[in-house]
């Protein structure tokens, strides 16, 4: 047991917050629900940074440690599925990858564009790449994440069949949600935190108030289980674990978005401040692979069965 | 990063357990089930830390130089992990290894560490710890009870509250005012718990038996030896107590072990099948986990040599959400198992009220995150 991290792992770290830094801000003047960058995503997709998943020596552990810290960026990109589902699928899946329940088709899902490859779970797993006349784009999703809804039944696509369970898939997109979720609650408590030690109000900052104290530190420690189980989760690659990394993710973002917006006050109804580009991923994750209902439900049929 | 437990860790947990299955009587779940600061647990402890020392388990994770065998953290965490497991034989000597122990250490003068070190290394010294006041609760710098230096000696006079195991406890590390500045007035005494002028009154508990007290002291006289630190440096000398207090109880695997053992008597009746129970389990185990991880992240940067500070309050406070989940669930889905049949569910019921309470209140450790943790701007007081 050694929790620090590798001097591997530290490199690499490193240099992806080298990588992104231009990123690392809300461009001025920016008022979208959801920020994309077409030049970040070209940067991430060539830096090989999704791939780390792939090697053996880094795993799963490295992969969910890339995941986090993208996730911490204003840019929504889609680095979570990639990094720890990509390896899963073999070489030749490019594009963002997109990861659809054949029993929870017909709702938005993040990501979905043409180009994309659309992996779906159903009584196996297969895969297509998304044509322009299969998707329609969804931009008032008011998630911050870019959405699209597929227009298709995937069983009639041309789809590669893929040698390996749809359970295991579930427990690998487990993992890549709570490590992504982990980076968006670290994210949205570190901007409002100085944004409440900032703002004056009766005459001094209101992160001096004990009632905003208390609920963000309370914040802290629900992130940092967030990623602990998260990156437990993917060392293990057990399925008992990962359920219980993203239903914990769930609860936290359902017990933190709504505070850190409140707390923010008026801002926190603008689109000129940040904080909804983490908030409103975060709402979009909690009802992703059938919300904390499935979670609990698959933490306890793996623990106790 | 590595989550899996090495061959010499899993040796040591295996042979604890082993120690433990050959040392136990029959009947010690009841018996356990008096809670650690009862008369029938301290007995026992005493010969069965007497054991745990000559199989060199006390304290293995202490330095060599001073009877330990050098194992470090995590060994401490298995250790601690494996006794609180098994209802904690150790009884209050859990503390002494814990914190008191490593404390006399790092701050004790040769002639202290010669005096107490050898009967916690031994596994026959029963300590406690006078903190708290009846006006001096979570705002401990404003504690009265006040040493006065008179000669060669210090007259102590003041009242102790809520301090565990003080009935049968033979030494007390005694906070005590020998001036008027709040924290640099602060000083430690270790006083025996002999001394002339003392008076010991049991508090009737919800948590278990003897377990907290009240503490009178009318002008005890201490030789000034029994001075621990410098005049003044209690309140360092505490955090760094503190640190290791918090973390000292393994809690979150007290709470999973009870979920688990919830849940197996939920199953064994076919009771553990609506989707609404389930999920209230899964929920409670992954508030378990949590705690356990962001424990586990402490003791790792511990074993790294690393100081540690107010990561311990996050902990903590997940700790305290972890137990209050499983207690609830217990007192929710199996109330009848609160009865004697199922000693250590009793006992977390009994006792899971205490992690928001005991070594700072779970507000403080907000105060703590929030102020060292989230670096906001203190608050107005």
């Amino acid at each position: 047991m050694d929790l620090s991290l590798t001097s591997d792992q530290i490199a690499i770290l490193d240099a992806l917050d080298g990588m992104v830094r231009p990123y690392a801000a809300m461009p001025i003047g920016a008022t979208g629900f959801a920020l994309t960058s077409a030049d970040l995503d070209r940067e991430i997709g060539e830096s090989g940074f999704l791939d780390v998943g792939r090697d053996p020596d880094l795993g799963a552990v490295t992969a969910a440690l890339v995941v986090e810290r993208l996730a911490r960026l204003p840019f929504a990109t889609e680095a979570a599925v990639s990094a720890l589902i990509g390896p899963l699928l073999g070489e030749g899946t490019g594009g963002p990858l997109c990861v659809v329940d054949a029993a929870r088709l017909h709702r938005p899902l993040r990501f979905l564009a043409p180009g994309a490859t659309v992996v779906v779970l159903g009584d196996a797993v297969t895969s297509f790449t998304a044509a322009a006349d299969q998707v329609r784009a969804e931009p008032e999703s008011l998630f911050a994440y870019p959405m699209g809804t597929l227009l298709v039944d995937p069983s009639t696509a041309l789809a590669t069949r893929h040698d390996i369970s749809p359970d295991h898939v579930r427990t690998h997109l487990r993992i890549a949600l709570a490590a992504e979720a982990a980076g968006l609650l670290s994210a949205a408590l570190e901007v409002t935190c100085t944004y409440l030690a900032d703002r004056q109000q009766f005459g001094r900052p209101l992160a001096t108030f004990q009632a905003l104290r208390h609920r963000l530190a309370e914040a802290q420690v629900r992130t940092n289980g967030v990623r602990w189980l998260a990156l437990k989760a993917a060392a293990t690659l057990d399925a008992g674990d990962a359920a219980l990394a993203l239903l914990h993710a769930q609860e936290a973002a359902r017990a933190v978005t709504y505070d850190l917006h409140q707390f923010l006050g008026a801002m926190g109804m603008t689109l000129e401040h940040p904080l909804h580009l983490w908030t409103y991923r975060l709402k979009a994750l909690i009802g992703e692979l059938g919300g904390r209902a499935e979670q609990a439900a698959a933490a306890a049929d793996a623990i106790w069965g | 990063m590595d989550f899996t437990w090495n061959a010499e860790q899993v040796a040591f947990r295996d042979r604890l357990r082993g120690v433990l299955a050959a040392n136990l009587p029959d009947n010690w779940e009841a018996v356990a089930g008096h809670g650690p600061g009862s008369a029938e647990i301290t007995e026992f402890s005493k010969a069965f830390c007497a054991m745990l020392a000559t199989e060199g388990l006390l304290t293995p994770h202490w330095p060599k130089a001073i009877g330990g065998e050098g194992l470090g953290p995590w060994h401490q965490t298995i250790l601690a992990e494996e006794m609180w497991g098994h209802g904690e034989p150790r009884g209050a000597q859990y503390m002494n290894v814990n914190w008191i122990g490593p404390t006399l250490m790092r701050y004790g003068t040769p002639e202290q560490q010669a005096r107490y070190l050898p009967g916690i290394s031994a596994g026959s010294a029963i300590w406690c710890q006078g903190f708290s006041e009846p006006g001096s609760g979570s705002d401990l710098a404003s504690l009265r009870t006040r040493a006065v230096r008179d000669g060669d000696t210090y007259r102590v006079s003041g009242q102790k509250i809520w301090t565990s195991y003080a009935g049968l406890a033979e030494t007390c590390f005694l906070l005590c005012r020998t001036a008027d500045d709040r924290k640099k007035g602060i000083s430690i005494l270790l006083l025996p718990m002999d001394t002339p002028g003392i008076t010991v009154r049991q508090i009737p508990s919800i948590i278990g038996e003897g377990d907290i007290h009240e503490l009178f002291f009318d002008d005890c006289v201490v030789p000034a030896g029994a001075l621990f630190g410098d005049e003044g440096q209690a309140w360092e000398i505490i955090a760094f107590s503190l640190t290791n207090e918090r973390l000292g109880i393994p809690r979150y695997h007290l709470a999973r072990a009870a979920l688990d053992r919830a849940v197996s008597v939920l199953k064994g009746r076919g009771a553990f099948v609506r989707e609404g129970v389930r999920a209230e389990a899964a929920k409670a185990a992954a508030l378990c986990e949590a705690a356990r991880m962001a424990s586990y992240a402490i003791v790792s940067r511990r074993a790294g040599g690393e100081a540690i500070g107010a990561e311990s309050s996050s902990a903590r406070f997940a700790t305290v959400m972890a137990e209050r989940a499983v207690a609830e669930f217990v007192v929710e889905y199996l109330p009848e198992a609160l009865a004697d049949a199922e000693p250590y569910l009793k006992m977390h019921h009994q006792r899971g009220i205490v992690a928001g309470i005991a070594a700072g209140a779970a507000e403080i450790q907000l105060n703590i995150i929030a102020t060292d943790v989230l670096k906001l701007p203190r608050e107005a007081r």
